[in-house]
């Protein structure tokens, strides 16, 4: 009925009138100008700051497995010092430092000091050659030193244990024989004969961990079977006899292997001991390398940037696909991106069906009233709790109760070795699945509400039952929705480390969670985190500055596998929102 | 036009004093066979009541349409007929109907059965997030048919009965959501009558469509004619002129006027009524 227009004159009498401000123009506030600056800066600042992290970790992570220039210095005092350029920065020097320096050079160094009001530059060289001088790193101030150059024939050498070596080649023996001479002419004959050597060297370590643990493996087996035939029918059963003579027989079999594969290492290792390389180091000693010892060696000084960009290759490689060594400071994070990759999948794929589950319910059948309510609060406040007390839940809970019960249950004869009561990749899983819970009801509900109610009453209406609509209509266009509490769910769990430090992150895992034997998936087995593994880089490392760019070039591993997770779930999402593009009245 | 109502004033009062009356039925109605009795039907959301004792009954294999003013219960009783009123926890209801004698309300009834023998097509079209094919066969799927041929066939005579299939057999599989609303709308009448339906339930099927589409549903409505017993609310006086053969006239949730589409628009037997259709109140 049009009524209220027609009856405003009428009323007017009555009114208080308002009269229009006076002011000419439209305040600047009401316009709304400042608002869009202080929105705008805001945006502007978190995105500077999410930029400058980014930067900061590129920055610092890329160059990591760039070969910079091998430089030797000389001091005035008469120490060489040799190695790469780590840290260059200014330092403003004690006078006792300039004191200390011999006569003739005191005037400059004071005049040099003055020209950088009071400041002049120093730089740590990584000089390695651990086991001769005791330190990784050196810092040499431009004022100690007396010349400078980049001695070409300066070798570095990356080998399995105590860091890097820097020094060049004197003499290099081949199959016993050695040979003196020019370093041009031992290193051709090095990098004839290191890839041989390095190949036997993999050959041992194949037979040592992979065969070795085998037969291993199946003497265990045959233990594990014994110990269960006693528990399950006591110790003098006839079941248990049995099975003690069959462990014998596995033993005896095993031994015999395991006697042809020492043989088989001892020769491996017998040969490789007749290839050495022998370098002078800066200040002129001696040392003796095992060439099978050595990853990798190559005087940079004499590479250009090609053959640079080749190092750099071939150590990012390494770094994807090797195992760690060195205390993880060097090799690679392999088994660390296995383990995050594998863990953030499991928790995905415990977490999104629980998750979706939970907020159907809530959503779908849960009468809404102070009871659904104070369910919903309480799930937004689980986003809230610290991960660490997840953490602490899943020991106590997952690992110290459930995982007793499984172990008493299924692997008691393992006992009291714990298989499941302890922290692993299934705990782990659980926990990340449970800290990520409310990630994934969150966007879930909010799908749900938001599929029309046009749909649900057209589907009722054609003789659908309630769960056949939710199955049929409701779930199918909440996927997206459902896709992104799942892509929020992975970022935060792959990103989490407290709580895996208690339930089953390792500094170093013996191996990997899936492999070849039965049942391929060793849910029980603690794994590496690349998370676990940056902490683990930065403060728990013995030699924490070579540590350091590793640190960075990590985190940019970790950020980029979280970005190619969210990625691909993004894309999936985008294909899914394809289908339900159109046409909408 | 020398033709007087022959009552005239007692509907106003009556639901004034809120006083039952009886409606006012054409004798030829009697004549007819019925696909859908409707006796004695109230019902209330909460405490405010929609529907006031309606006793109406629909013709089969005719088009019979329901007008009203809005707000005067064409929707409630159109959704009490396939019990989507149930899915209201407020909604109560007395009084009964039958879908080809059998019992609508009868307390064994089960609505899910019972709305697999009703096809309902809403105001807004109102596809799945699916494609073409699977929205049309949609009835069929929940029912556990598998068999892909009788799906396929089943899918092109509804679209054909709907009149899309000629624009919509090359892309039975793209999403239904981009169809335009003209033919998303048929295709919600083509998902309606896939699992042949005892009645019809359209309930403004054209209120937000364009023109055109309007025009297209209107001729679609008339080759269901026959084969399809309906019942149709619109608010269209032109379309329930057009395209019906009985009207029942609706007002505050009473049955106002029940008889052949001609009688109610050329000589109906309330002065209520012509005023209504003539656009005197309403
Ligand atoms: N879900 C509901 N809850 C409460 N009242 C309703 C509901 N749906 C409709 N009504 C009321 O019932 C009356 C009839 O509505 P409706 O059947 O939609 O009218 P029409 O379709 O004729 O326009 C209106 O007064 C309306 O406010
Ligand atoms: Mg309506």
């Amino acid at each position: 009925m049009s009524e209220s227009p027609r009856k405003e004159p009428v009323d007017k009498a009555r009114r208080v009138t308002r009269r229009r401000s006076e002011r000419r123009a439209t305040s600047l506030l009401s316009h709304g100008e400042p608002m869009v600056w202080l929105t705008g800066g805001a945006l502007a600042i978190a995105s500077l700051m999410i930029l400058g992290l980014l930067a900061l970790v590129l920055w610092h992570g890329l160059p990591t497995f760039w070969p910079g220039p091998l430089v030797q210095v000389q001091t005035h005092a008469g120490r060489t010092l040799a190695g790469e350029v780590s840290v260059t920065e200014r330092f403003a020097p004690e006078p006792s430092v300039v004191e200390a320096l011999p006569e003739g050079v005191r005037a400059a160094a004071r005049s040099e000091l003055e020209r950088g009001e009071g400041r002049t530059r120093r730089r740590m060289l990584r000089t390695g050659n651990y086991e001769l001088s005791g330190s990784h790193f050196n810092w040499v101030s431009d004022l100690e030193i007396a010349s400078e150059s980049e001695p070409e024939w300066l070798v570095l050498v990356e080998r399995l244990s105590w860091g890097r070596f820097y020094g060049t080649p004197r003499a290099i023996t081949i199959d016993g024989a050695r040979t003196e001479g020019e370093p041009g002419v031992l290193w051709a004959r090095f990098e004839e004969h290191h890839d041989e050597v390095r190949a036997r060297w993999e050959r041992r370590r194949e037979l040592e961990v992979v065969e070795i643990g085998e037969v291993n493996h199946r003497m265990e087996a045959a233990r594990l079977r014994v110990r269960a035939a006693e528990l399950a029918s006591g110790v003098d059963s006839d079941e248990a006899r049995a099975a003690r003579g069959e462990s014998q027989r596995v033993a005896t079999a095993a031994e015999e292997d395991f006697r042809s594969l020492q043989a088989q290492i001892a020769t491996l290792r017998e040969q490789n001991a007749r290839y050495t390389l022998e370098l002078e180091t800066a200040d002129g000693a001696r040392a003796t390398l095992a060439l099978e010892e050595v990853v990798r060696a190559f005087a940079p000084n004499r590479l250009g940037t090609a053959a640079r960009l080749g190092v750099y290759v071939d150590r990012t490689l390494e770094f994807l696909v090797d195992e760690p060594r060195e205390a993880n400071s060097e090799g690679g994070v392999f088994p660390a991106i296995f383990g995050t990759v594998l863990m953030t999948l499991i928790m995905a794929v415990l977490v999104v069906p629980f998750g979706v589950l939970a907020a159907l319910y809530l959503r779908e059948y849960a009468r809404p009233g102070p009871i659904v309510s104070a369910v919903r609060i309480a799930i937004n406040n689980l986003a809230g709790v610290p991960s660490i007390v997840f953490g602490v839940f899943g020991l106590g809970f997952f690992c110290y109760i459930v995982g007793v019960q499984v172990d008493e249950l299924l692997f008691a004869a393992k006992l009291p070795t714990p298989t499941y009561g302890k922290g692993g990749l299934v705990w782990a899983s659980l926990t990340l699945a449970l800290l990520t819970l409310p990630v994934v009801i969150v966007p879930t509900e909010e799908a749900l509400s938001s599929v029309p109610s046009s749909m649900r009453e057209g589907s009722y209406a054609c003789g659908a039952t309630k769960w056949q609509t939710i199955w049929r209509i409701v779930l199918p266009r909440a996927m997206p929705g459902i896709m992104t509490g799942m892509i929020l769910a992975l970022a935060r769990g792959a990103g989490e480390v407290a709580p895996l430090m208690l339930v089953g992150a390792v500094k170093l895992a013996p191996e990997l969670p899936l492999d070849a034997t039965a049942p391929f998936l060793h849910a029980e087995r603690s794994f590496m985190h690349l998370g676990f593994h940056i902490y683990d880089l930065g403060f728990q490392s013995q030699n924490s500055e070579a540590a350091k760019p590793m640190v960075y070039t990590t985190t940019l591993l970790l950020i980029a596998l979280v970005v190619t997770l969210n990625l691909l779930a993004i894309w999936i999402r985008a294909r899914l929102r394809r289908r339900f593009q159109g046409n909408q009245l | 036009m020398n033709y007087a109502p022959a009552i005239s004033g007692h509907v106003f009062e009556a639901i004034s004093k809120n006083e039952p009356f009886p409606a006012e039925v054409h004798a030829s109605l009697a004549s007819e066979a019925h696909v859908l009795e409707i006796e004695r039907f109230d019902l209330w959301y909460g405490k405010s009541r929609a529907l006031h004792s309606i006793t109406l009954s629909v013709p089969r294999g005719k088009v019979t349409a329901l007008i009203g003013p809005s707000g005067c219960g064409k929707s409630t009783l159109l959704r009490s007929v396939n019990r989507m009123n149930d899915l209201i926890d407020s909604v109560r209801i007395e009084g009964e109907m039958r879908l080809n004698g059998d019992p609508i309300y009868a307390p064994g009834q089960d609505v899910i059965e019972l709305r697999k023998r009703i096809g309902m097509v809403f105001q807004k079209p109102n596809p799945f997030p699916m494609s073409i094919f699977e929205n049309v066969i949609y009835p069929l799927r929940i029912d556990g048919e598998r068999d892909r041929r009788v799906l396929a066939e089943v899918c092109e005579s509804s679209l054909r009965g709907a009149g899309l299939w000629d624009e919509v057999k090359d892309r039975l599989n793209d999403s239904a959501l981009r169809l335009s609303g003209g033919q998303q709308q048929r295709l919600c009448i083509a998902r309606a009558i896939s699992a042949q339906p005892e009645v019809l339930l359209l309930d403004e099927p054209c209120s937000a469509l364009d023109p055109i589409a309007t025009a297209r549903i209107e001729d679609l409505i008339e080759e269901l004619k026959g084969n399809y017993s309906i019942l149709m609310v619109t608010h269209n006086m032109q379309q329930a002129s057009r395209s019906s053969d009985f009207t029942a006239f609706m007002y505050l949730g009473r049955l106002v006027e029940y008889g052949p589409t001609q009688d109610i628009f050329l000589q109906p037997h309330l002065k209520e009524t012509e005023d209504y259709i003539s656009g005197r109140f309403g």
